[in-house]
This record gives C-alpha cells, structure tokens and sequence, in this order.
C-alpha cells in the first residue's frame, strides 16, 4: 500500500484539495480532522453508518433476554410471594428494559469498532501527529505513476506539506 | 437405660446449635459434663428414649409457692422446654412466665459449679463434698456437744409437700427446733385470715361463679396467691361474654389485674379497710370516702351495685398496717353477699400456702441472730438479705452468727455471707412432692442429671444423718426418692403411677413439729402517720417476684406487664403530680424516707393514684449473678421494718416518702412507642350491649362483609384472593404446571390446609406468659444483659441499651394501648398480642430479592434464615413490624453479646436452629411443631387430628386466649372460633393483608348506670 | 482571526445574549491551543497531592468504620427498628442521584443541542462513574450479611436459585449496573480522540505509551469520525430513558412499600428531579475550583455556569413542587395514617431536618433568579454545597421519618446514626474524590476534540468559502469573561 499524505493548515483548503483530487480520480482518498466538521462530512461518500443496525439488534435481544429469564425461572420453580401471580410479566418489564438498554449500547460500542475497524496496533501508513493536534490531512492511495499529479494538486491547494509514504 | 444412644444424640445437639449459629458457634458448647451422658432419667414407663425424640417427665414448679405441675420436655438427657401439666388441678395445662423461666434457672451461668468453703482469708473456695460434708459434720457436731442445738436455725424456701416434714423430722433428730418455712411473696394476712373464717388457708376462687368481682388492692393475676389457677378461673369468667362478671378493681395503683378491670377505683394507700367496712356497713361512706379520697358517689354505686349482684366476689390482698382486718372485713363482706361455697369455695382449697411462717418470725429469727444466740444458721432457697428490708439490718445480724450454712444454689447476696456453701439441686434435677389440693399429691422428679456438681439437700441432710450414729437409724432410707417413696399412699406402684400422670391422690406426711408462736415484735405505724408528701407503694414485680427471678434473662427482659419497662427500676408518678414536680418520664426521681433513700427514673402513669409513688420489688440486686447484680434499685431499701398487727405480716405499704426531681436524667428502657391507638383499631373492644347487638344480628359497623373480615367469601381458609387463587382454592388463571406444591391435588396435599390462630381478646389478661414461651420455643436471645451492651449506644456495661435501640427480639409481644383518661378519670388498658400475622398477601414477600421469605402452600409466611442476606427491606414493609434483625452475633460465643452463657445455650430447643449474625427472623407459627405433628401422623399411617398440637405460645397461655390450628379444616376449633362474630383483622381495611391471625373484640362492662360504648 | 466582530449598539443595549454567547468561547483561537492548554493541565501539582491524600484518609476511616461493623455485626450502626434502613440507603441514593446530572449534560443535553454542555460535560460524566461506583458499595455494605451479596446477581448456579424478580431491589441491581456499564463505556467512547491527541501531543514517554494504548489506534479519519458520531449519538440516546429509568428504578425501592411516606405514585418523577437536581449542584461543586486551579475560566465560561445555574434553578423549582404536592396528597387523601405521619414530618419529631431540606432546596436556590448571583462563582459554589446538604437530608426525611412512624404505634421510635455511620458517610466521599482526583490528572478534563467543534477552523481567506458553513462568526457581547482571560 503506497500513496501521497497531504498536511493542510486551513480548513477550506482541505476542503478543495479533495474536490480537486476527487475528480483526478488518483484512488482511494481519506481525510484526517482532529474534529469532525460537517464541511468535510459529505464529501467522500452519502453512505449513512451502519452502526444503527448494531443498535437496534442488541436493543431487540437485549428486551426479550429481560423478560424470558425472569419468566422461565417463575414457572421452573414456583413459589407465591404476596400471593401474587408466580410469573407477573409487569415487574419483569422492568428488568427488559434494562437489559434492553445494556445490550443495546455495547452492542452499539461493538459496531462502532467493527465499522471503525478500532481497535488497531499500529498507525497506519500516511498518518501524522499533527493530525490530531491542529491540521488536516488528506491520503490518496495511488501508484508511483500519478503520484506526481495528486503531489501537484495538493500543492496548488496550500498543503504545507506532501510526502509519498509506502 | 440407653446409653449408647445419649452421646450420639449430645453431639447432634451440638452439631444442631452449630448449624444455627451460622457455622460459628462451635467448640464453646463443648464443655458438656459427662455426667449427662451416664444419665437418661428412666422413670417414664416403659423408657423410650430415643435420640432426639422428646420425653415428657411430669414434674412440679417450685418457682413460687403455689406449685403448679409442668411436664419436663427432655431430650438427650437435657430438660430444655417447661410446659404446664394438663392433668394437674391448679393450672391444667397452663403455665405462667416465671414457671417456664425455670430451666434458666437450672442452667444459670452463675450456679455453684461446687460446694464452696469460706478459707482463712475469708474467700469462698470450691471444695469437695466430702470435705464440705466433713466441716458440717464438725460444726453439728460442736453445736450438739455445747448444747446449743435448740437455739439453731433453719429458714427453708417455703414449699408444700413432704420436705417440710422430713425436715422438721431431721431437725427433731439433731435436737434443733423446727424450721421456718419462708414466701416473702405470701400474703400472710389473707392466709390468717382465711384460716380463721374458713380454716383453710387459701379457698378456691370461682370468678367463672361471679357476677361481680370486686377486688381491694388484690393481684389475683400477678403475684397474689396461685396465679395461674386465678387467671385460668378468671379468663373462663371473661369467656362468658355478655352474663361474664363485672370486675372492680379499687386500689391505689392499677396493676396488671386492675388493667384488666372495667372499672379503676383510685384510693389513698391505708384507706382500703375503710372502704370495705362502708362496703360492709360497718362504717359510713362519707368518711371512706374522705379517707380514700374517692367520690362519695362511686363508692355509693359500687356498694349498691354489691348488694345488686349475686353472687359478687370480693377480694383483698393489701400489705398494710392493718391486712387482716381488711381481709377479715372482706371475708365477713363475701359472707354477707353470699360468696361462701359459690364463689369462694372453702372445700377446693388451695393447700400449697399451708404452713408458711409469718414475716414477723423471720425478724425475730433476725433477731435472735443479732442477739448473738444462733449458733449455726442453716439457709435454703431464701435470701432474706435481698427480701427484707435494709432498715431489718440482716447483714449485721448475719455478722453475729459464728457459722452459716448456705443450700443456695446460686451465690446471691445471704450466701456470699455464709461459710459453708452445700449448693442444693435445681427443682429439676431433685426428687419431691407436693400438696396443692387435699387429696391431692403432685410429684417432683428430675428431668436430667445435675447439670452441676451440686446435691439435694434432703440428700445431704441424710448423709448427715447417717453419719451420725445416733440418729441413723432413723435414717434408714438410702436417699430421699425412696424415703418419699416410703412414705408414699400406695407405696412403690402407686407412686410409679402418679409420676406418669405428675399427680395422685392422697395426703403427703406431715411435720408433726410444734410451730413457735412469736410475738409480733413491732407494729406498722399507720401509713399516714410516716413522715413525706407522697404515699409509698411497693409492690412485687410480675416477674422477678420476690426477686428470685431477677438473674434469667427471660424474666429481665420480660417487659413489665403494665409499664412496659425492663432491666430497669422506675417509679410510677400520676401525671397531676408529675406536672407539679415538674417531672416528665426519665427524670430521676429520689425517694426518700427516714430509712434511705432510691434513686430512679419516673414513670409518669395514669394508672396510680395521684398521692401515690409506686416502685416494683425484685430489682436492685448487690449479688446473684451477671443478670441481676447491678440492674435497677431495690426500693426495700427505704421500707420501715413493721407488720401487720394481727397477721404479723410484713406491711410493704406502710410508709411514705419524700419525693424530689434530682435533676439527672436517664431513658427509660421500655419496648413501648406510642400507648395510644391513634384510632387505628388494632385493639378493638365492644360493650355488653353493642355485643348483644352484634349476636342478634343487628345493623353494626362490623355488619357490613368488608374483604377480609373472618365471613368473607374467602373463608374458611382465610387465605387472600391472589394466594387462593395461587393455592387453586378459587377460579385459578393460573396454569395448573405453574401451581407446583400450590396446586390442591399436588402429592403433597400441603395446600388443602391454611394454618391460622385466633387470639380472644376477651380472655387475654396481658400476663406475658405467651412471650416466655416463645423465647423457649424458638431459641430467642435476650438481647439487653448489662454485658452485652459494649458497642451498643455507647452504653458498656449498663443494661437496656439494645432495648432503647428497639431490638428486642420478641417474636410475639403484648401491646398494651390505654383508652381514655386523657382527663385524668378512669381509663381502659387493652392488650393486644401482636405476632406474625402470616398474611395472605404478605407484604413483606415480594420485596425480599432472594426468595428468603415466601408464602408456603399450607399458608405459612416462611422466613429462610440461611438464605437471608439481611437487606430487612421485609421488616420495612411489614405493617405489623413484627420482623426481627440479628443486629450482634447473639449465637456466636465469641462475641460479647452472646445470649448463652455456659451453660444456658443447654436450654437451646434442638428443633429450632440459632439464627447467625445479620439475618431476619420472626414468628413461624412454631413449624418445628405443625411438621413435627405431620410427620407424626403420616409415621402413624393417619390424618392429623383436629387440635392435636398447638403453638408454644397457645399451649402456655393461662388465660387460653390463644388458638392455633388449621382454618382450612372445620374441625378444628380455630375454623369455628374464626367465624366468630367478633373477629376482626388488624390493618385489613387499610392494606388488604389477609392476615391469618384472627382477633376476637375485647368485652367490656361498663358500670351498669354508665352509657354504651367504650 | 479575522471573522471576529464588534457587536454593535442594540445587541449591547439587549445585554448578554446568553443563548448564542454559551456556545461562543472568545478566549480560544486555534486547534492548537486547545491541545495544548487541556494537555497542560495533566501536570500533577503539590496541592492535587495534598488533596489525593486527604481523600485516601477519609477512604481509610470509612472502611475501617466498616470492617469494625463486618465483624461486630450491623448493631453498631445506629439502627432502631423499625427504622430498618439508615444513614447507609440515604448516601446510596445521594450518590446515584449525583450521578445523574452527569449523564443528563452529556446524553440528553447532547441530543437537545444545548452548547453550553460542551466543555463541562466531560467532568460532569467523570464524576456520574464515580458516583455510581460510590453508590454502588451501599447496598452491599448496608447488608446484614455483605459476603452474600452475590446471591442479589442473577448468576447461573446447580440449584436454579435465582434472584426473585419481582423484588425492587432486583430491580436495583439491574439499573445500576446497567447504568454503571453504560456511563463509563460512554466516558471512554468520548474519550477516544482525546486520548488520540494526547498521545500524538504528550511529551512524557511513558504516558504517552498509555494514551497510545488507550486510543486504541484512533487515528481522527473521515471514517472513523462518521461511525463515532453515529455511535455516540446511539449511546446518548439509550443513555437518556436509561438516566430516568434508573433513578425511577431507585424510588421504587420506596415507592413499591406500603410505608406511609413513600407510598406514592410521584416518587418517579420527584425523584429524577431531585437526582438531577443534586447533580448540578456537585457538578457546580466540582467545576469551580478545577476552572480555577486548571486556568480553564476561558473554556468554561461564566456563560456556562450562568446557563447550568438555570437549570439548577428550574429542576429546584420542580423538587419544591414535588414537596408541595407530597404535603397536598398527605393532606387531601385523607388516610390518617398518612396525615399522622405528615405532621410528624414536618412538625413533629422530624422537624428540624425537614426545614434544613426546604431551605436548601427551595428557598436558597430561588437566589439564582437573580443573574449578579448566577455569574458569581463564589456564591455558586456556596449554594452548591447547600444542595448537596439539603438533597442528603431529602433523603433522610423521606425515609428515616416514614420508618420510625408507621401504621403501627406501638413500634413508633427515634432514630439516631453512630460514629459508624458517619465515618462510612465520609468514606464515601474519600473514595469518590480519590477517584475524581485521580481522573482530572490523567485524562482529559474538558473535551479536546469536542471544543475544536466549536472553535472557528483556520480559514484560508476570511470570507465564506463555497460549501463551508462557518460556526461561530459573530461574537456575541460577553461582559466578563474576556477579563478573565489568564
């Protein structure tokens, strides 16, 4: 894996670099932002996180778990307390709920790392501390031959700096 | 006589206590001395002892002088639980508080483990018997050979039966005079008085016979006579409802009996005699009234109410200046009124107080101890140090005796000052008889080996005899079981019988020695002529009595009946004069006459007369062990020595005192709240008249079917609509596999029955005997000994502070509310036991997080003391706060607030476990005996039989207030008592508990002019 | 930067446009300096050591109060039957409450978009984990026999002896370790890209390596970013009901009793409120003297506090309701029992601590209407230790009071704590500051990446770019805090 990293000071330079390299078609790019901006949001792909789906399965087990343990352990063993009903499902609601919620966010947690692909040992190539201090950067992956072309682009964008990484 | 099995059964018992205390009361138990294991009792026919299987030894209790028959329960070799004898004629199955508290008695920590021998440095050092024997051989020996043997003395603890004789007849033997046969408790007074208009010292009293019962100053149900007896008569009076007696209690303070009168007549102390000469005619209502401070008008209707009621029971039991000629008065009054052989009944007597020596003889005996002519002082079973008053100065008197003798088993405070210690057996462990009734001879055989290296002293005093070659040929008998058995009606096989039964017939030998006649050596002052500004009123405590109950734990935790207060003194003040003094309840109060002076805290009462102090005797012990020593004051320490003029009777109300607000102040130790109902109607009463209407059936509040009243659809059974449901009783919505053990037609049959208890709240007196029982029963410790108070409240050292935090573990207690009188007039005590009430719809069920408390499908409220983590939210949410936390390790012998010191852990019921530091207990409605009882009849092959068993508490009430059984099955009683058109639930209105505790509305019986309602 | 204008007159006339200016932080220019300045408050000083070490003592105390009340056995406590629960229930509460004003700013104030929550909610959460694992040692250490407490979890075992659901207490366990789970994991998601930046900006070699550790890799891009803001959006939103659920779980303990007092169907409601409420009051506790000792003042500004003290003041508002509608149901629902126990509250034996609870959750708190009081961080920070005063007592009036004075009046009583309690009482607070004063030195103690949010980005011209919407271009007129710059 080889590309060209691109260090940028100013926000709406990053901003057009990326327009810009988006039509030089030179491969794969990605964006580094020490802050998530809705300038930067849209711009490499629409396609909503699928961490949602990870939510609502773990919220969905979650609930049933809540009320079937408490249920199937009234009727394995029965015994009256208040003379109440042995299995009285609006106590057990309770129990769902939480269980609901539980689930629900580490499952939600569990997605974030597996869309995120975190976590991870080692940087991977083309990323730079200042990334997550002050600049934004931005990473084509593209052979030896356009590397030329994305190194111009970014130049002509302000990058402040650009260097081939592999 | 089954050795083999004892030791097992001794290490199962341990192992049982084990497991109670959690697992950490271990080897401290193991101190068992191995006499218990030689030694199984083999005197039930034919011996069955089987290891833990209980036998059942009729025996007599020798707690107070009316000697009532109680069963031993023994098992293993330990007599662990008293129970009252049913076929014995004075108390039929009943036994009061201070009876059941025998066995701590018999396993006190603080007995003689030994003889003692006061040594040349004046200690008292353990010895052996033989020595001990020898050094009293000597002294006799001296005594005789100076000549001196006539002028000796013996003061035995009264009792009825063949002792006295065989004493006296021992004494004759050694040329020694005969012996005093002492009861600080009995009313001598009345017993003279008896003798001289019936001849009889103690007529039965027929209350059931009575229309009217009025009593002067008589506490016919706390320490007055044979009080078991009395409250079982006087409860089956009360039973009879509508035509039951009017009672009228007239005296200066309302003790237990007077709380459980209609009507509280509040006289000065002293002006009793007057009342009952106007009473009697004798002498004119206006000038009883102006001497007793009561209003013309009420003595007026209570004289005509008298003569109204045929026929009336009038009583006096008042120790003043001038008792006999009050009892004579009140004698020649039931003469008039025709009570003589209906409702005093000559010809039933009660021969148990037969014999006792007057008080007076005792001072003179003090005396002549002073007088330095007793040369040898024998003493057994009294302590007249503690129970006559210091102005008697017995200890100076004891100074001049040059040797005395002790057969106290306990190191109280006459035997620390004797020389030589021979500790007697418990009533337990020795053989004897007794004669309540002509013709009738109760027996008394030990339960169990001597838990100590302790011997009878008519053991003793045989060995004695036979050493002495002169008399032991009249001694020929080898021990006193087979002198008794000698000298037995009927002899060997007939007295093999009556110990099966506890009683037969016939008449015990008796003391043919001349009874001294002494003068009465000084005369009570009238009590208005004393020094003071208030009347002195000291009275015999409910349960310590003469204070020989003051070191068992049971009796010193025991709330006082009326005040409520325990391990404590206090002295009861009338609020009128409190506000004057300006003293509220915990003031310290001195009491101060020209004897001495006590200090304690007041109580401020309703129920005393309002120129009137009162103080409990039995409190305020120098001696006597790690549970008496120390706790409370002993108001005889201001009492004048005086009698009564006739009788010679000690007079405790003869004086009065200056009373004096010192200042300090000190939390009364009292398990009381708040004495008022606030309207909640958790005892509930009716009037005569509301219950006529309720029986014909008219339109009253109780008319109306509201859910859970005892003639809801939901009976018989009594169980809750959700819990019958549960249970399959009603239309079920339940799936019948999720019913399990609940559903009618499982196996197990459990849930065709609902154990449920009525309490008739017309019968209960408030005597406490339920809660002793309880305690016995169940293993529950007393939480407040002076020595369990280190990390309590900060209090090291002082007793009550566990009761002052409220944790008394008392699984069923007796609410005692007042009703009325906030005016200062009369006023109504009502008594409520309160216990768990197994509710059907328990609320303390749902909230345990560990299913440590549940709902047991024969209807049990089941409490699971190993699954309990103790987060005690079920005592949060019991309306009845009838739950109880382990706060200390009270089974664990480590700790320093352990509730059985060696040996009282003996005492521990082997069906009941201990319960560990940190759990919940409560009322179990003594399961250990419904399975006890079902297993018992599925062994047998059958069904459990109506009434077949019953609780603890049920079995031991006097008043037979309580029963218990199964609600589910008509034919038992508390299926019927149940529908009874009093009962009522506590709280069910307000939270639709279910309880299966039934209680029956008190009766009450206003004064005939009074208007309805209560 | 360029963008920064003057207001002109009649927004100065209107005064201070709190709505805009809270999420405005004039004080802070660059990336840069956000990073820098938050790193450099993870320098340990004389006086942090000073304080970490009293907190360890008072932990020390408390858990030798309770290893004495272990052995003795629970007596030492100053139980009185009936009074059942004590001290120890009250802290419990206390503390769970505590924990909710954390997750409230930063869950629910997440989702409502309110700005102010950005640079205080990251202390604010820190200190809901602690208080929750405060809270979380009562329950077990008020039991009679806490080596069982395991028997309350619902863990598989031979006997298929389970917890009985349908006990409230259960329920406990369920909400706080839920709740416990749930928090810290939505701490640590947050804590992500700091810890990212700190790694990349931390000098110190060996903590570097932590925060390299710790950020598992995090490596601000496109990507990552847009999961993370699906993800923690996901988790505030299950942290909203969870944070109501929980402390309604809480009042059930009370509410689900047939004890008069806490037999009520407000306890829910009343009870969130009264949680949120004592929250915002340690919060103000707690974030006054970091902003102080950290030089923070310009990223938690006036403003912020102005805002959190209206909340403050209208969840006070709510609670003083909640107190009045109590009195009022008591009074018209006409069961004596409940009227009887009502006047002993508040007039009776119980009347000192009721009032003590009024005065400090009613009546000081109406102050913050005033907006001289609101900005004084002085006056704050006295009021918040009032709240913490009076949501305490709130609790041992609601349930010492109702125990000792049930239906039953023969077993009515007095109630008084001994000097275990409150050595365990101050235990409580050594172990929540030791963590607390532990958390503010090692971590981030305002959030780095989410204050870059809301600082201006570094534009290339000063004009709007085409495609960029660019936050925070007019200042609103903020009347301290640019003085309190240091």
């Amino acid at each position: 894996m080889q590309g060209i990293v691109g260090v940028f000071r100013e926000l709406d330079a990053t901003v057009d670099a990326v327009h810009a390299l988006k039509k030089l078609r030179a491969g794969n790019i990605d964006i580094y932002t020490p802050a998530p901006r809705h300038e930067l949001e849209g711009i490499l792909t629409h396609r909503p996180s699928i961490v949602r789906l990870y939510t609502l399965i773990g919220g969905l087990a979650g609930a049933t778990f809540g009320y079937w343990i408490p249920i199937w352990i009234s009727d394995y063993w029965p015994l009256v307390v208040g003379g109440k009903p042995v299995p009285s499902w609006v106590p057990y609601t309770i129990i769902s709920f939480e269980l609901m919620v539980l689930i629900g966010s580490l499952a939600t947690v569990a997605g974030l790392f597996i869309t995120a692909r975190v976590p991870r040992i080692t940087m991977t190539v083309g990323y730079d501390e200042r990334f997550s201090n002050a600049n934004f950067g931005v990473w084509v992956e593209c052979p030896p031959e356009k590397q030329a072309g994305v190194t111009e682009t970014m130049k002509r964008h302000g990058a402040t700096e650009v260097r081939g990484e592999r | 006589m089954s050795e083999n099995s004892t030791p097992s059964g001794v290490r199962r018992r341990e192992f049982l206590k084990v497991l109670g205390a959690g697992g950490v009361a271990t080897a401290a138990i193991g101190c068992s001395s191995d006499r218990v294991e030689k030694l199984i009792p083999y005197l039930n026919h034919p011996d069955e002892t089987v290891p833990m299987v209980s036998n059942y030894y009729a025996s007599t209790c020798r707690e107070c002088s009316a000697g009532c028959g109680v069963l031993l329960e023994t098992r293993d070799g330990r007599t662990f639980k008293l129970e009252g004898n049913p076929d014995h004629p004075l108390n039929r199955g009943a036994l009061c508080a201070r009876g059941q508290a025998a066995v701590q008695g018999l396993y006190n920590p603080d007995r003689y483990r030994s003889p003692m021998v006061r040594n040349r440095s004046g200690q008292l050092v353990a010895a052996t018997w033989d020595q001990a024997l020898k050094l009293m051989e000597q002294k006799l020996g001296e005594v005789q050979k100076g000549g001196r043997a006539g002028s000796t003395l013996f003061l035995n603890r009264h009792e009825s039966g063949s002792f006295p004789a065989f004493l006296d007849e021992w004494l004759a033997a050694n040329g020694m005079p005969a012996h005093l046969s002492v009861d600080p408790l009995a009313d001598n007074a009345v017993i003279a008085a008896n003798r001289q208009s019936y001849g009889v010292s103690w007529p039965w009293l027929a209350f059931s016979a009575a229309r009217l019962i009025v009593s002067i100053g008589a506490d016919f149900l706390d320490t007055w006579g044979a009080n078991v007896p009395q409250q079982l008569e006087f409860a089956d009076a009360r039973a009879r409802l509508a035509d039951a007696p009017r009672f009228v209690y007239v005296g200066p303070r309302r003790s237990l009996t007077g709380c459980n009168a209609d009507q509280w007549i509040a006289c000065r102390p002293g002006s009793e005699l007057a009342i009952a000469n106007a009473l009697l005619g004798k002498g004119s209502v206006n000038d009883a009234a102006t001497a007793s401070d009561v209003p013309v008008a009420t003595l007026q209707a209570l004289k005509t109410e008298l003569t109204g009621a045929r026929p009336a029971l009038v009583l006096s039991g008042v120790a003043g200046s001038d008792a006999m000629e009050l009892a004579l008065a009140v004698n020649e009054l039931n003469r008039q009124l025709g009570a003589v052989g209906t409702t005093v009944q000559p010809d039933r007597a009660i021969t148990s107080f037969d014999g006792i020596a007057t008080d007076a003889d005792v001072i003179a005996a003090v005396e002549a101890m002073r007088a330095g002519q007793v040369p040898l002082l024998m003493i057994r079973g009294v302590n007249p140090v503690f129970t006559t008053p210091k102005a008697a100065a017995v200890v100076d008197a004891l100074k001049k005796v040059p040797f005395k003798v002790s057969f106290s088993s306990y190191p109280d405070e006459t035997s620390e000052l004797c020389d030589l210690i021979l500790p007697d057996h418990h009533a337990i462990e020795s053989w004897g008889d007794a004669q309540p009734m002509a013709n009738v001879i109760a027996v008394q055989q030990p339960g169990m080996a001597p838990v100590y290296d302790t011997r009878q002293t008519a053991d003793v005093l045989i060995t004695l005899a036979k050493a002495n070659a002169g008399i032991a040929a009249k001694f020929a008998a080898p021990n006193y079981m087979r002198w008794l058995i000698d000298r037995y009606p009927g002899g060997t096989s007939a007295f093999t019988l009556a110990l099966e039964k506890g009683v037969g017939t016939g008449a015990v030998a008796a003391s043919t020695a001349p009874r001294r006649a002494t003068a009465i050596p000084k005369t009570a002052a009238p009590i208005a002529q004393t020094a003071g500004d208030l009347f002195l009123v000291v009275y015999p405590s409910c349960s310590l009595g003469d204070g020989s109950g003051a070191n068992k734990p049971w009796l010193q935790e025991f709330p006082d009946p009326v005040t409520k207060i325990c391990w404590q003194s206090w002295v009861e003040i009338n609020q009128q004069t409190a506000v004057k003094l300006g003293v509220d309840t915990g003031d310290i109060l001195r009491v101060e006459t020209a004897q001495g002076a006590v200090e304690a805290p007041a109580y401020v009462f309703m129920g005393i007369q309002k120129d009137t102090v009162a103080m409990a005797f039995g409190l305020g012990h120098t001696a006597y062990g790690r549970y008496a020593a120390g706790v409370g004051v002993n108001p005889g320490d201001v009492l004048p020595v005086g009698f009564d003029a006739k009788s010679g009777s000690f007079a405790w109300t003869a004086t009065r005192a200056k009373v004096t607000k010192t200042g300090a102040y000190t939390p009364i130790v009292t398990t009381e709240g708040s004495a008022r109902q606030h309207g909640r109607g958790i005892a509930q009463a009716l009037t005569v008249r509301e219950l006529a209407d309720l029986a014909a059936g008219r339109v009253t509040e109780h008319a109306e079917a509201m859910p859970g009243m005892p003639n809801t659809e939901y009976l018989p059974g009594l169980r809750s609509p959700m819990a019958a449901d549960a249970q399959g009783v009603v239309s079920s919505n339940i799936k019948h596999k999720e019913q399990g053990m609940y559903s009618p037609d499982h196996w197990s049959g459990m849930a065709k029955r609902r154990w449920a208890m009525t309490v008739d709240l017309a019968r209960c007196t408030g005597c406490q005997a339920c809660v002793t029982a309880c305690y016995a029963e169940n293993n529950i410790p007393t939480v407040a000994a002076p020595y369990q108070e280190s990390h309590t409240a900060f209090l090291h050292g002082v007793a009550g502070g566990n009761i002052l935090k409220g944790r008394e573990m008392n699984w069923i207690r007796l609410e005692r509310y007042w009703e009325g009188g906030e005016d200062g007039g009369d006023f109504e005590a009502r008594f409520v036991p309160m216990l768990c009430q197994h509710c059907g719809n328990a609320p303390c069920e749902p909230v345990c997080p560990v299913y440590a408390t549940y709902h047991s499908p024969d209807g049990l409220n089941v409490q699971v003391y190993n699954r309990c983590v103790g987060t005690r939210y079920c005592s949060n949410n019991c309306p009845y706060k009838v739950r109880y936390f382990n706060w200390f390790g009270y089974g664990e012998p480590a700790r320093p607030q352990y509730a059985w010191p060696e040996r009282l852990s003996w005492q521990l019921n082997p069906d009941v476990t201990v319960r560990g530091k940190g759990v919940m207990e409560k009322c179990s409605f003594c399961v250990q005996r419904i399975r006890e009882a079902e297993h018992r009849a599925k062994a047998e092959g059958r069904e459990l039989r109506p009434d077949e068993f019953t609780t603890s508490c049920a079995q031991a009430c006097p008043s037979r207030a309580i029963t218990f059984g199964d609600a589910a099955d008509n034919d038992w009683t508390v299926a019927k008592l149940a529908l009874d058109k009093r009962g009522y639930h506590v709280f069910q209105e307000q939270l639709n508990t279910f309880p299966a505790v039934v209680y029956l509305k008190k009766v009450n019986h206003p004064a005939p002019a009074a208007p309805a309602g209560v | 930067m360029a963008t920064v204008t003057r207001p002109d007159e009649e927004v100065l006339r209107l005064g201070p446009n709190i709505p805009e200016a809270n999420i405005q932080l004039p004080g802070v220019e660059k990336y840069e300096q956000v990073t820098r300045e938050i790193q450099r408050t993870l320098y340990p000083t004389k006086l942090w050591f000073a304080g970490l070490s009293v907190a360890i003592i008072c932990m020390l105390i408390g858990l030798g109060a309770w290893m004495w009340q272990v052995y003795m056995g629970l007596g030492v406590a100053g139980y009185s039957p009936p009074v059942m629960w004590g001290v120890y229930i009250v802290t419990f509460v206390f503390w769970v409450g505590i924990g909710h004003a954390g997750t409230l700013i930063s869950a629910i104030l997440y989702l409502f978009r309110a700005g102010f929550r950005t640079t205080i909610y990251r202390a604010a959460e820190a200190m809901t984990v602690f208080a929750i694992m405060t809270a979380g040692l009562f329950p077990i250490l008020h039991l009679g026999r806490p080596w069982k407490f395991f028997w309350l979890i619902p863990y598989p075992n031979w006997r298929l002896i389970w917890p009985q659901f349908k006990s409230p207490l259960v329920w406990d366990v369920f909400a706080i370790l839920t709740y416990l789970t749930v928090s810290s994991t939505f701490l640590y998601i947050g804590l992500l890209p700091d810890f990212a930046a700190l790694r990349d900006a931390e000098p110190r070699p060996l903590r570097k390596h932590i925060y390299g550790v710790l950020s598992l890799g995090w490596r601000n891009s496109e990507l990552e970013w847009r999961h993370f803001a699906r993800a923690y959006l996901f988790l505030a939103a299950f942290s909203t009901p969870l944070v109501l659920s929980v402390h309604s779980t809480v009042s059930f303990d009370f509410a689900m009793a047939d004890t008069p007092g806490w037999h009520a169907t407000l306890f829910a409601p009343y009870f969130v409120a009264g949680a949120i409420f004592s929250g915002i009051g340690m919060v103000f506790t707690i974030i006054i003297p970091i902003r102080r000792w950290f030089h923070l003042k310009h990223y938690v500004t006036l403003n912020h506090l102005d805002a959190a003290a209206k909340l403050c003041l209208f969840t006070s508002l709510v609670v003083g309701t909640a107190y009045l509608t109590e009195f009022f149901i008591g009074w018209i629902g006409g069961n004596s029992m409940e009227q009887s126990y009502w006047w002993n509250r508040v007039f009776g034996q119980w009347w000192w601590a009721a009032w003590v609870m009024l005065t400090c959750n009613c009546v000081l708190p109406l102050t913050l209407f005033v907006q001289r009081l609101r900005r004084n961080t002085t006056w704050l920070f006295t009021l918040s230790i009032f709240i913490n005063l009076g949501m305490w007592f709130e609790r041992f009036v609601i349930f010492d009071p109702s125990l000792s004075h049930e239906f039953e009046p023969w077993q009515w009583t007095r109630y008084a704590p001994t000097y275990v309690d409150w050595a365990i009482l101050l235990g409580s607070f050594g172990w929540f500051t030791m963590w607390f004063m532990l958390f503010i030195k090692n971590f981030p103690v305002v959030a780095i990446s989410e204050v870059k949010e809301i600082v201006p980005p570094p534009l290339r011209t000063p004009h709007p770019v085409e495609g960029i919407e660019v936050t925070g271009m007019r200042l609103a007129f903020e009347p301290e805090t640019p003085g309190e710059r240091d």
